[in-house]
């Protein structure tokens, strides 16, 4: 066991939790975002909670942060010159040809990352087997870089064709722009990924070279002051792909932790289901503008190897979580054709929904729900109350637009916006073959509790889970992260004994490479998994799977891993194929845990007072309003169940309980709710 | 004149009439829209993850959609858009194919190509699964798809000179694939022993099928959780809401008939340029377009079946006026289609149709041409109306043992527009289409690439300049043979308001010994291995005059090498 911190800074709030192993209790703090300096903000919430005698303990910091999406969103990040193969330099702003908006017949793609006259080309070309068919011109290297220099470019990317299966080119010209005296960063794209797919390759690394100055700043500022605030730790950052890597790593690989904004609350659910034997689960984290929904399967979230951030293709291990324009702070407006629609447009935290009286007017989920009883008296943590006479004026707008009554109007908001979280819900599970009948919903986020019975009905899910610290959990998750690195090489053969020995080989180069990245005194405690993206011949995409292994290597015949890929296959399609099946790419992990927290109840305190107090809200279950009866889920007994109608609150967030659920507070530290 | 009248077919593209009902529950109405859209997106998940053919998983050559009984369009995911609003055709063939609604049984999965009901030429072939309720009795709709085949035994894996239907593959005019959820394996035999490509052919109908019956299911669950009489309500309403969306748009636009003009090179087998016009006539809240004045069938395959006339005007008007959103049946209401039998655009049997879709896609750019004139900052000026594609294809692949056959639609120059410049992407005829990667494509097929440039000069020149064209460049390793479908080399895209036009799309063949020969619609063409193949995509169409352009933005152009500095001398204002 060991102290550790986590802060993850959000749009709009950063969240800390620190855990004390000592006493098994934490400390949560939620302090406004600084934009401009969100390593302000991260020490605000620090000096804020956490003593500085505990400070000193503290073995961890553990971090997640969009000011890489952010850098990417603002388009304020490095001065990139690209070296390209002669011939393909306009790769990048061509993309693959298609339209994001399919129906917009004005749609256009954002402006490429580096203009043109920064994308220079270099004679060379390697083929697709590996073999040269055009030597390298050292020289349009050097001639690349003194228009570099004179542009004033800081950071420069490297992506030649086929370089995934030969680097040589790459490596040779990365040493040129050294010897030429370049010192700025440098990206090169098989380092950066292994994988195939020129345009994807090239955004990748592209990528990677515009935040790369920005990130290491950033990581080394908030190092340093850490340091002068006694912190003697390690500090650590989330990765996109889930578990974390050090901040040093992180300088050198920063493109990893891009999209690790919704990937804390996902491995948190992972550690939690782990721990707690709690099956197969979905997570349900509703924000204030968006919904993110991730599979939790055999105790950990589900891997992609392509993510797309902001329309940027990227080719690094991602947690599948699917994301929708639905949130607390969602807008319910009409449509030209006269429906009532919920979203995509939020109010955000300024003016934000229309109870808070902040200037908003406009009628979100919050407004709906408050006016329907189910976040309760409406006592906000910061003192706020909510006012109800907004949220009904901002209701009715809509509700005369439609010619309905305000109650039924905010019952629609309500319905509308757990209908397409639960649609996004299905997709995700039905697509992998998964019934979300048998598995659990575990909600959190500010919004989550309040929505998950009605999801849950929509969705015939019968056991919710409210995991410790629901408001804070993506904090909560960030202090369980493993220690991962991880690197992927793709090698189409087909699969036999021959090629699989090749891909050991293969798979020893990645792993030796993993363990290069940098030293650690701790080396012995790295565990090595491996995976294996398949296929039938023919096909293009494929699926990943985890074959046995015997340290770091394939431990199966050939026939045995066809026959897993086979069993893969038809879990996902219903169906195999009477084809020969083919190795595509090979990926290589390493992973460490960090010492092992308990799962106990902290915030146990004994009520004083007699009776629970109730009010009236809308049962969405019985179709009308009911006395739902008023709990603060710190005082709720453990192992005692409830019965609903039930509205239960903690610090940053509230449990709307239906009629026909029933819940009990575990001595693990989660709410268990069961419908019907 | 009279005689004329009478020749004409006024297709409504939007079946049913405003419901009108008084709105109880817009509510349940929009939930069972979101549910349709997501089962839709299911189907299209399926379909691109199981198939065997990049034109399938990387082109998206496909569509897919639910309709209800009345074969009204309940919902499609985002495919390719000239498919998309072809399929009420192709299920109502399919039916008719195997003797009516009263043949359909639970667990039927039925396989139509003929293509003066799919629209299509005999490669794409649509997949219907009727949806019936757990009783086994009610029909409520059907599952569909339609998806292109890498071969079915036209003269050619792919044809520009075809003089008949005949030449272009073999029919399969409505017949279970699937009869009571039995396989019906001699259907499947006669498929693999029609194709070049069996095994890629064979994978992809079984991705098709698993595609429809995931659609099936979904609709199944939607109409059981809301019940078979909320589910129609809402349908209603959803529909009604559709049609309001585009009726509204229309009705703030001048009355009037706009007139469009489409050019093609020639009809694949004659080399006259063909030209038409496309009347649009907007008539209140309703839009009209008439092609009744285009030529007679043509000899060559440029006959464009009416279902994708009509898909062309559907597609074209929704994405100009269809609000952003997915379409649904009722915003195909206020969409009327008039054509003439036996022209070019509504071709009788025996006619070749083959390269149907190039029709369509010069249809699609004379309606906007005409309703530029309309709402001029609506639209786009021209593109340069193609997709660019050359197909090669050589007899042994050392790895697979079947031919080798390697071609995509590029991406070529969009027109510029009132706020912006065009860029360079694919025809939004085929807007979700994507081509392949070089990486992928070289470690498949013996290619290897020279060259996948932006093309300097090629966009037109305009306050907004169109979008470049590009210079694609590949060496074949073995002999081969080529099909190109490259049209437009005649004639660029329409500029708009002042600007101008473009460079034409071309095709240049190098031969080993260095001689050179420029081709555009061309079917077997025999070439030793070491040919270079040069595709030049045209670029768009400049949109304003000029003149008006601002010295930064050509300065711009300048050092980004979009333009030359002779260029810039001649279209700019340049010192």
């Amino acid at each position: 066991m060991a102290k550790r911190i986590g802060v993850d800074i959000g749009g709009t709030f950063t969240d800390l939790l620190f855990y004390d192993d000592k006493t098994n209790s934490y400390i949560v703090e939620k302090v406004p975002t600084v934009p401009d300096h969100p390593e302000q903000g991260c020490l605000n919430a620090i000096s804020a909670s956490v003593p500085n005698d505990l400070l000193k303990e503290t073995e961890y910091f553990l971090h997640g942060t969009t000011v890489g999406i952010n850098a990417l969103l603002e388009r304020k990040g490095s001065k990139v010159g690209l070296l390209a193969t002669k011939g393909f330099r306009d790769v990048l702003e061509i993309r693959r040809g298609d339209r994001a908006e399919m129906y917009n017949l004005i749609w256009t793609p954002p402006a490429p990352i580096v203009p043109r006259h920064l994308r220079l080309p270099v004679t060379e070309r390697m083929l697709a087997d590996g073999k040269i068919h055009m030597e390298l011109n050292e020289d349009d290297v050097r001639q690349a870089l003194e228009t570099f220099n004179k542009e004033g470019v800081d950071s420069i990317a490297i992506t030649y064709l086929n370089a995934y299966v030969n680097p040589e080119h790459e490596l040779r010209s990365e040493a040129i722009l050294r010897d030429a005296g370049f010192t700025g960063a440098i990206s090169v794209s098989h380092q950066v990924s292994g994988e195939h797919r020129e345009y994807e390759r090239t955004t990748t690394t592209v990528v990677d070279a515009f935040v790369r100055n920005r990130m290491r700043g950033y990581m080394q500022a908030l190092e340093e002051d850490l340091r002068i605030q006694s912190f003697s730790g390690q500090c650590l950052i989330t990765r996109s792909g889930s578990g974390c890597m050090t901040f040093s790593e992180a300088e050198e690989r920063p493109f990893e932790t891009i999209m690790s904004g919704p990937v804390a609350g996902a491995e948190g659910a992972g550690e939690l289901a782990r721990a707690l034997k709690l099956g197969d689960i979905i997570t349900a984290d509703v924000g204030g503008t968006s919904f993110d929904t991730c599979l939790i399967i055999d105790g950990r979230p589900q891997l992609l190897y392509q993510g797309n951030v902001i329309g940027l293709p990227l080719q690094t291990p991602w947690v599948d979580v699917r994301s929708i324009g639905a949130g607390g702070g969602s807008i319910a407006h009409v449509d030209a054709g006269g429906l009532l629609k919920v979203g995509p447009q939020s109010a955000g935290s300024v003016p934000g929904p229309a109870c808070y009286s902040r200037g908003g007017e406009e009628p979100t989920v919050t407004d709906a729900a408050f006016f329907l009883g189910m976040l309760g008296e409406g006592k906000l943590a910061s003192g706020v109350k909510l006012d109800n006479e907004k949220a009904e004026k901002a209701i009715s707008k809509v509700a005369t637009q439609l010619e309905m009554g305000k109650e039924e109007c905010a019952r629609g908001i309500i319905r509308i916006a757990c209908a397409s979280m639960s649609e996004t819900i299905r997709e995700i599970t039905i697509e992998q073959g998964n019934d979300p009948r048998s598995m659990s919903l575990l909600a959190f986020g500010g919004a989550g509790p309040l929505l998950a019975s009605i999801m849950a009905e929509e969705l015939d899910i019968t056991n919710i889970i409210i995991p410790p610290y629901a408001g804070n959990f993506s904090a909560w998750g960030l202090l369980g992260a493993d220690l991962l690195r991880a690197s992927a090489r793709s090698h189409i053969m087909p699969v036999n004994d021959e090629n699989l020995a090749y891909g050991n080989t293969i798979l020893n180069e990645l792993f030796a490479d993993l363990e290069s990245r940098e030293s650690d005194n701790n080396s012995a405690n790295w565990r090595k998994e491996v995976a294996v993206d398949m296929r039938y011949r023919g096909q293009e995409h494929s699926v990943s799977i985890s074959p046995p292994i015997k340290n770091g290597q394939i431990d199966s015949s050939a026939e045995e891993l066809a026959r897993i890929f086979m069993d893969a296959y038809e879990s996902s399609f219903g169906g195999t194929l009477e084809a020969t099946t083919e190795i595509v790419s090979l990926r290589a992990t390493l992973r460490q845990s960090l010492p092992a927290r308990k799962y106990a109840r902290a915030d146990y305190t004994e009520s004083k007072t007699e009776k629970a107090k109730s009010l009236k809200a809308f049962s969405f279950h019985k179709g009308e309003w009911q006395d739902f009866k008023l709990y603060s889920r710190a005082v709720l007994e453990s192992g005692k169940t409830c019965e609903g109608p039930a509205i239960v609150t903690e610090q940053t967030t509230t449990i709307y309980i239906d009629s026909n659920d029933s819940f009990s507070s575990a001595n693990n530290g989660c709410l268990l709710i069961k419908r019907g | 004149m009279d005689d004329k009248v009478k020749e004409i077919e006024i297709y409504k593209a939007g079946r049913g009439e405003h419901s009108g009902i008084k709105d109880k529950d817009p509510v349940t109405t929009e939930i069972v829209r979101n549910a349709l859209n997501s089962a839709a997106n299911q189907m299209k998940r399926t379909l691109v993850r199981a198939s065997f053919s990049p034109v399938v998983y990387e082109v998206l050559d496909f569509a897919v959609a639910l309709y209800d009984k009345e074969i009204r369009l309940l919902s499609q995911a985002p495919s390719l858009p000239i498919f998309m609003a072809t399929m009420s055709f192709c299920i109502e063939a399919a039916v008719e194919g195997v003797g009516g609604e009263e043949n359909l049984e639970p667990g039927d999965v039925i396989l139509y190509n003929l293509p003066y009901g799919t629209g299509s030429h005999a490669q794409d072939a649509a997949i219907v699964m009727p949806v019936f309720l757990d009783d086994g009795l009610t029909l409520v709709g059907y599952a569909t798809n339609k998806a292109h085949w890498m071969d079915i035994a036209a003269k050619e894996p792919y044809c520009t000179d075809t003089t008949d239907i005949f030449q272009e593959g073999v029919i399969f005019p409505g017949v279970k694939l699937y009869s009571k959820g039995e396989k019906v394996r001699d259907i499947f035999k006669m498929v693999e022993a029609n194709s070049r490509m069996p095994v890629g052919v064979l994978g992809d109908i079984n991705a098709q099928i698993a595609s429809v019956r995931v659609g099936a299911k979904e609709l199944l669950r939607v109409v059981n959780r809301f019940g078979k009489e909320t589910f129609e309500y809402s349908v209603e309403r959803m529909f009604d809401a559709g049609e309001l969306v585009i009726r509204k748009y229309f009705e703030n636009i001048d009355d009037g008939r706009y007139v469009g003009h489409g050019v093609m090179d020639d009809n694949g087998v004659d080399t006259d340029l063909i030209e038409f016009d496309v009347i649009v006539e907007v008539d209140g809240s309703t839009v009209r377009m008439d092609y009744s004045s285009a030529p007679d069938v043509q000899r060559g395959p440029i006959n464009c079946p009416l279902p994708s006339t009509v898909s062309a005007s559907r597609v074209a008007i929704t994405m100009l006026a269809g609000a952003g959103e997915p379409p649904n049946e009722g915003h195909l209401r206020s969409v009327e289609v008039i054509t003439r039998p036996g022209s070019m655009f509504h071709p009788l049997p025996p006619a070749p149709c083959y390269l149907y879709g190039w029709s369509a896609i010069s249809a699609m750019e004379g309606i906007y041409e005409a309703l530029a004139k309309a709402v001029p900052t609506d639209v786009p000026a021209g593109s340069a109306a193609d997709i660019c594609a050359v197909l090669v294809w050589g007899s042994k692949d050392k790895k697979y043992g079947e031919p080798w056959f390697g071609g995509s639609p590029f991406p070529m120059g969009q027109g510029g527009f009132a706020k912006g410049d065009g860029d360079t992407m694919i025809h939004v005829a085929e807007a979700a289409a994507r081509f392949p990667p070089v990486e992928v494509w070289e470690a498949l097929y013996p290619w290897i690439f020279e060259k996948f440039e932006l093309r300097q000069d090629s966009a037109g020149a305009g306050e907004h300049r169109g979008g470049l064209g590009l210079d694609i460049v590949y060496e074949v390793l073995e002999d081969f043979s080529l099909i190109s479908t490259v049209e437009r080399t005649k004639v660029p895209g329409w500029a708009a308001q002042g600007g101008k036009q473009g460079m034409t799309n071309g095709v240049t063949i190098t031969y080993p010994d260095g001689k050179q020969k420029k081709i555009g619609k061309i079917t077997g063409l025999q070439l030793p291995k070491g040919s270079k193949i040069a595709i030049h995509c045209g670029g768009g169409g400049g949109y304003g005059d000029p003149k008006e352009r601002t010295p930064e933005l050509v300065e711009r152009d300048l050092k980004e090498g979009y333009i030359s500095e002779s260029f810039a001398k001649e279209n700019y204002t340049f010192p």
